[in-house]
């Protein structure tokens, strides 16, 4: 069986090794016993497909990138948002779910429209910018996400978040982020996030080769798991 | 004045007795008089040097060229580059009236303290080694560090940049007099950038798709955007040749340096010396002889026996691809069979972080290539490690993962083959308090 997963931006928002995630998700899928296509679209690309897609990834990147990329997606916004309605599993990392909201203020103080599936205006703040590690919780998971953060992110009045911040080391003022739709998930933890909190990658493994109505098998990834608590001890 | 300068001199006294941090005396300097470095009498000849890496070395290297030139110079040596050390050795070779003493002052500038450093006074001429992924915990990205330092250039001051890295050569767009360095086509080039990402690929003026015509390494060479124009500029001070089985490399056709350690990086560091070299007024003849077999002492290498192998150290950088992706280019240049350490124990020694995002930057799968032999990863994010080189489509049974130094450093002991290290700052002591050290020969 074949699962493709589509990584967006991959030579553009791939700022913080956010390839990583891409990569354990192949290896992990084919764990499962199934083919992977890893299809890989840019800014400079006029289609994307978003159907039969089983995995949908955007990575961090320069504020400026960004604003291209979100102007570049707002191009597809329409294919996109049926894929989520659908239950397509997407993860956008950093801050690329800054993406998803109503605008970006950039720091040329340009606003750009975002894609509007949530309800958040972004300004990026030139002054000082949000760097450390974090813990933080979310509802359905027993376990705790473990990352670090690096952006500059402001978004003021907003209550939809997905996550409650319960520990940070560094300069983060937020207490709640990220954000989550269906099976969309916005994390502002940097790269490989999928490597540093090993039960979020089974989650969407799980998710996917259900979608595909095939069964789950429960493998073990024991430096993935062994990484995991020996960060998650120097984090607490 | 005369007191402020007075006090940091008898700190700096009293600081070393007790082995205080180099730049404690500057800082009380500061807050007795915050702009006493406006008010002191510069040289001619102020050079500052700031970028991602090759900071210290160059500075190393172009003091060690003034001074063949004849030149008595002022630098902050222990690398104290923030506002603070540049003001303890400012002072320190200052006169009480203010004067400095030295013929010319080298600052090694911090990319984002820099313009701190110069809203009080301004170097002659700034040389901006390279931007890299480095220290993105604390650095953000380079582009964003590409802003800070923009915020600290002035009229007044002529930029000399590599004009290989287009970030870099972007600060000299509309700017006139610029001055670049940068390498010709070399024998070692490529035209594909092969690393894990290319921050080459988009240009960093209008974001249109950059061509390359060839690299020296990572995104590093001659490059133009297809899309507004911008291209690698034209140098004035150029690496036309390199000779790496006999260590040569040649600046302008016509200046032979011979090199002890002949690294790429090393190459570009020179050349960078051989352009402040050029900017004092030292003629070309004694800064070739200066710069020729020039040692650098500082730690960067270090040899050493551990039980039945012989090693090297290979000091790199964490959080900071490039400088792993070079030292991987060493190991897998030598034409013995060897052993590799990685040792990720500590990410920095200056603040904690647990963030290992930057090891999926580093292009691990060229140590596939069939002279290594044994990889051994080592330390508290010897974990993170193993589920990289195993991304990396490298076999378990090549691998060893230790959580402690030592056990891994008593393993690769048992082994004869040459065995080299690959870890920072932050942790090379607690594999080097292990080992027996050898001079470098």
């Amino acid at each position: 069986m074949k699962a493709t997963i589509l990584y967006l931006y991959h030579d553009f928002m791939n700022l913080y090794g956010d390839n990583g995630n891409v990569r354990i998700l192949e290896k992990r899928l084919k764990d499962q016993g199934f083919d992977v296509e890893i299809v890989r679209k840019t800014v400079t690309d006029e289609d994307i497909a978003f159907d039969g897609v089983d995995l949908i990834y955007c990575g961090s990147g320069t504020e400026s990138r960004r604003a291209v990329a979100t102007a570049h997606l707002k191009r597809f916004e329409k294919a996109f948002k049926s894929a989520v309605e659908a239950g397509t599993p997407v993860l956008f990392t950093g801050n690329s779910w800054g993406m998803l909201g109503k605008s970006i203020t950039t720091l040329q103080n340009e606003k750009i429209e975002g894609l509007g599936m949530f309800d958040f205006d972004l300004k990026e703040e030139i002054k000082k910018r949000f760097t450390g590690d974090c813990v933080a919780t979310a509802e359905g998971f027993e376990k705790s996400f473990i990352g670090f953060i690096n952006k500059c992110d402001v978004i003021e009045g907003f209550s939809g978040y997905m996550f409650k911040i319960v520990k940070t080391i560094g300069q983060i003022p937020y207490e709640a982020d990220g954000v989550r739709k269906e099976n969309l998930f916005g994390v502002s933890m940097i790269g490989p996030v999928l490597v540093k909190n090993p039960f979020f990658a089974d989650h969407l493994v799980k998710v996917i080769t259900e979608r595909r109505g095939a069964t789950y098998k429960e493998i073990f990834y024991k430096h993935e798991e062994r990484g995991y608590e020996m960060t998650l001890r120097a984090l607490s | 004045m005369f007191f402020a300068i007075l006090v940091c001199k008898i700190l700096r006294v009293v600081a070393g007795i007790f082995g205080r941090g180099s730049s404690m005396p500057g800082k009380i300097a500061l807050k007795l008089f915050p702009d006493i470095l406006a008010h002191l009498k510069y040289p001619d000849t102020v050079i500052a040097v700031t970028g991602s890496n090759g900071k210290t070395s160059t500075v190393e290297m172009i003091a060690h060229v003034f001074r063949a030139g004849g030149l008595k110079v002022a630098y902050n040596k222990e690398g104290s580059n923030q506002t603070e050390g540049v003001a303890t050795f400012l002072l320190m070779d200052s006169t009480l009236g203010g004067r400095i003493r030295s013929d010319a002052v080298l600052l090694e500038s911090d990319e984002r303290y820099m313009r701190r450093t110069f809203h009080f006074f301004h170097p002659r001429y700034l040389i901006i080694t390279n931007l890299y992924r480095d220290q993105m915990t604390r650095n953000g990205h380079p582009e964003w560090i590409y802003n800070i330092i923009k915020r600290g250039l002035h009229d007044d001051m002529t930029l000399v940049l590599n004009a290989d890295d287009p970030l870099v050569s972007k600060f000299g767009a509309g700017r006139e007099g610029t001055l670049y360095f940068g390498a010709d086509h070399l024998e070692d080039d490529t035209v594909v950038n092969d690393s894990i990402y290319d921050d080459g690929k988009y240009c960093p003026i209008c974001m249109g798709p950059m061509e390359y015509e060839y690299y020296h390494y990572n995104h590093i060479g001659k490059y133009h955007c297809t899309s507004c124009g911008f291209a690698r500029p034209d140098t004035r001070w150029s690496l036309t040749g390199t000779d790496l089985e006999e260590g040569n490399i040649v600046i302008n056709g016509e200046y032979k340096i011979p090199l002890t350690f002949n690294g790429i990086y090393h190459c570009y560091n020179t050349l960078a010396a051989f352009a402040a070299g050029d900017l004092a007024g030292i003629p070309k003849d004694t800064i070739t002889k200066a710069l020729g077999g020039y040692f650098l002492k500082n730690g960067r290498i270090v040899d050493f026996k551990l039980g039945k192998c012989d090693g090297r150290l290979l000091l790199s950088k964490h959080e900071n691809s490039v400088s792993y992706d070079r030292s991987i280019d060493v190991v897998i240049k030598d034409p013995k069979k060897v052993n590799v350490m990685i040792i990720v124990d500590a990410i920095s020694r200056k603040y904690f972080t647990s963030d290992s995002s930057w090891l999926w930057d580093i292009d691990f799968e060229k140590l596939k290539q069939g002279n290594v032999e044994k990889i051994f990863l080592a330390g508290k994010y010897c974990n993170d490690l193993a589920v990289r080189f195993e991304a990396a489509g490298i076999g378990t049974d090549k691998i060893g993962v230790f959580e402690s130094i030592s056990d891994a450093a008593a393993y690769a002991g048992t082994q004869a083959d040459f065995l080299y290290v690959i870890t920072c700052f932050s942790d090379k002591e607690k594999i080097l308090s292990l080992v027996k050290r050898k001079e470098l020969s």
